[in-house]
């Protein structure tokens, strides 16, 4: 109950601030937006016989830019927990008696919610383009993308706290973005590439992700990838998040 | 509830960091006792160990070892309810600089559990209390210095806390916003809050604080009231300073630290720094000895002693000019 409420509070708190920050209003609907028109025409060749799947290209490519969406923003949640620890805000939130879970999941689930209002806008354009859209299927991505998104912001959140300064949480969120990227077959199917990588995809969260969207955003409920995804990502998320917490509890600001 | 209670107890308080140079002893045994109702001022320069104190005292930073109570609750054992208790001002304030001051501490009062028809009437209060009323409804990135540091101030007194920890809360005011700042503390000291403040300026702590301590290098060196403290420095500091060189210097000295009323009297180049106790009294009599002698006087300048002095006494340092390796220059602020 105090946690609801505190959770409520600190999520109502960050989301009138990203509403009042018209320039990062602005950068989050046109990056999903520029991923469509830039880079769908470059896919148009790529024949489904190549990519090993009767998908058309947009019904591959589009599962990958929700995924990188969750991904991305969820890793960039913790610089703006370097602007507040600098700025005193957490320390300020930190001295009251608000739930300590609630202080970390409040701005995270606000960028959530704010994510999956980007995501409908690319859904709908990507529908002009060709997509259709399985419903069901998309309830069920909602959820696994909701997860990601929790499990990379808590973990990127977690990391400002323990760096503190931008230069090195910087360096550590983009050193690990590219390998993680692109290893996880984000953008075109990892089954593209040869052995190895496919091997080394088995090791990163996010490939089972992008996979199980994939298998949902079609419809394919049955589909291996789709069961393979919660299974990774659910117990990531827990453990990610019960360190997350952890680390806010403890003296760290 | 007696009124000699005791709104904070330290016992032994340590706190060390590792950094990259070895163990860093920021609070080594610190033993504090703050009365319910005073306004007590942790004096000390950079790094001295003041904020690390303050922060351990707010569960910002969890003890190394010792013990703390605030309000009676134990710091280490019942966080929660400490923090329900107390109200903290940091150096950085921590406002949201999109949301309207208004905004700000009604958010801040319901994260307290109270509910909104609470928390906006208790807003106007501290509008009215703290003269925000002129900008409470502007957005925080248009205050000035000033105005931010009263919302600051009421965002940490907006649940009404038994005790409030203010850390540095004059630094980059003017003298008019400080003085204004002052007198709200004092009206909240007045209305039964009990006031704990890290401060390096030192009129600040003269004039501001019931009690004190000073603060160095993560030890109390001294504690009391400012004008206890400023009492045993031993009386007014006298300073003397001669036309000839540093023979007659040495020769000046050795005659009037005869004088039963001087307790301590250095020499340092052609000037003689003493402790009288009645610095008026003296005066005359000093001139007159050295007159008798022959010693030329250039000037002659006497000072009630300071906080400074205080610390100059137990430190060695002054206050004033400790500096990164803590080295003051040798009197020379004190020329005639």
């Amino acid at each position: 109950m105090k946690i609801a409420r505190d959770t409520w509070l600190l999520f109502h708190r960050y989301t009138v601030q990203m509403l009042r920050n018209p320039v990062w209003l602005f950068v989050g609907f046109s990056t999903p937006l520029l991923y469509l028109v830039l880079f769908t025409p470059l896919l148009k060749h790529l024949s489904s016989a190549q990519t090993g799947s009767s998908a058309t290209v947009i019904d591959l490519f589009l599962p990958g830019i929700l995924a990188l969406l969750a991904f991305a923003s969820g890793m960039a949640g913790g610089f703006g927990t370097i602007f507040e620890l600098q700025a005193g805000v957490i320390e300020r939130f930190r001295v009251t008696p608000a739930s300590r879970f609630s202080i970390l999941m409040g701005p995270l689930l606000s960028g959530m919610v704010m994510m999956f209002v980007f995501d409908a806008v690319v859904v709908a354009a990507s529908a002009g383009f060709g997509f259709t859209i399985d419903w069901g299927g998309l309830a069920v991505l909602v959820v696994l993308l909701g997860l990601l998104m929790v499990t990379m912001a808590s973990f990127s959140v977690a990391t400002a706290l323990v760096t503190k300064d931008i230069s090195s949480f910087a360096a550590i969120i983009n050193g690990l973005n590219l390998p993680v990227l692109l290893l996880a077959g984000v953008l075109l199917p990892i089954s593209l590439g040869p052995a190895w990588m496919r091997v080394l995809a088995h090791f990163n969260p996010l490939y089972y992700a992008v996979e199980g969207a994939r298998a949902l955003s079609i419809g394919a409920y049955s589909n291996p990838a789709v069961w393979q995804a919660f299974a990774v990502l659910v117990p990531l998320c827990v453990v990610v998040v019960t360190w997350a917490t952890g680390v806010f509890r403890r003296a760290v600001a | 509830m007696t009124d000699r209670e005791d709104a904070i107890t330290t016992e032994a308080l340590t706190k060390s960091f590792r950094t990259r140079k070895g163990q860093v002893d920021a609070v080594n045994g610190v033993d504090l006792r703050v009365g319910a109702g005073e306004i007590f001022g942790l004096l000390g320069p950079n790094g001295a160990g003041k904020t690390t104190t303050m922060r351990m005292l707010t569960t910002l930073l969890p003890i190394d070892s010792g013990r703390a109570t605030v309000a009676g609750l134990d710091v280490a054992r019942q966080p929660q309810r400490v923090r329900e208790t107390i109200g903290y001002v940091s150096q950085l304030g921590g406002a949201d600089e999109l949301a309207t001051g208004r905004e700000n501490l009604q958010l801040q009062g319901r994260l307290y559990g109270a509910g909104l028809t609470e928390v906006r009437p208790r807003v106007d209060e501290l509008a009215d209390l703290l003269d925000m009323s002129g900008f409470i409804d502007r957005r925080v990135k248009t205050y000035s210095g000033g105005q931010r540091r009263r919302l600051d101030v009421a965002l940490g007194i907006v649940h009404q806390p038994t005790v409030l920890f203010l850390d540095e809360p004059t630094t980059g005011l003017d003298p008019q916003n400080r003085a204004n700042l002052w007198e709200h503390l004092r009206s909240l000291r007045d209305q039964g809050t009990t006031i704990v403040l890290t401060t390096h300026y030192l009129e600040e702590a003269d004039v501001l604080c019931d009690r004190l301590v000073i603060v160095d290098h993560g030890q109390v060196v001294i504690e009391g009231t400012p004008r206890e403290l400023k009492r045993r420095v031993a009386g007014d500091a006298v300073v003397i300073t001669l036309r000839e060189g540093e023979e007659s210097s040495e020769r000046g000295m050795a005659l009037l630290g005869q004088e039963p009323y001087v307790r301590e009297i250095s020499v340092a180049g052609d000037k003689l720094r003493l402790y009288v106790e009645d610095g008026g009294a003296a005066l005359p009599q000093l001139l007159r000895i050295l007159d008798h002698e022959q010693i030329s006087v250039r000037s002659m300048n006497l000072s009630e002693p300071t906080l400074d002095d205080v610390f100059l006494r137990q430190t060695g340092r002054s206050l004033r000019d400790t500096g990164p390796d803590g080295d003051a220059p040798p009197e020379s602020e004190v020329a005639a």
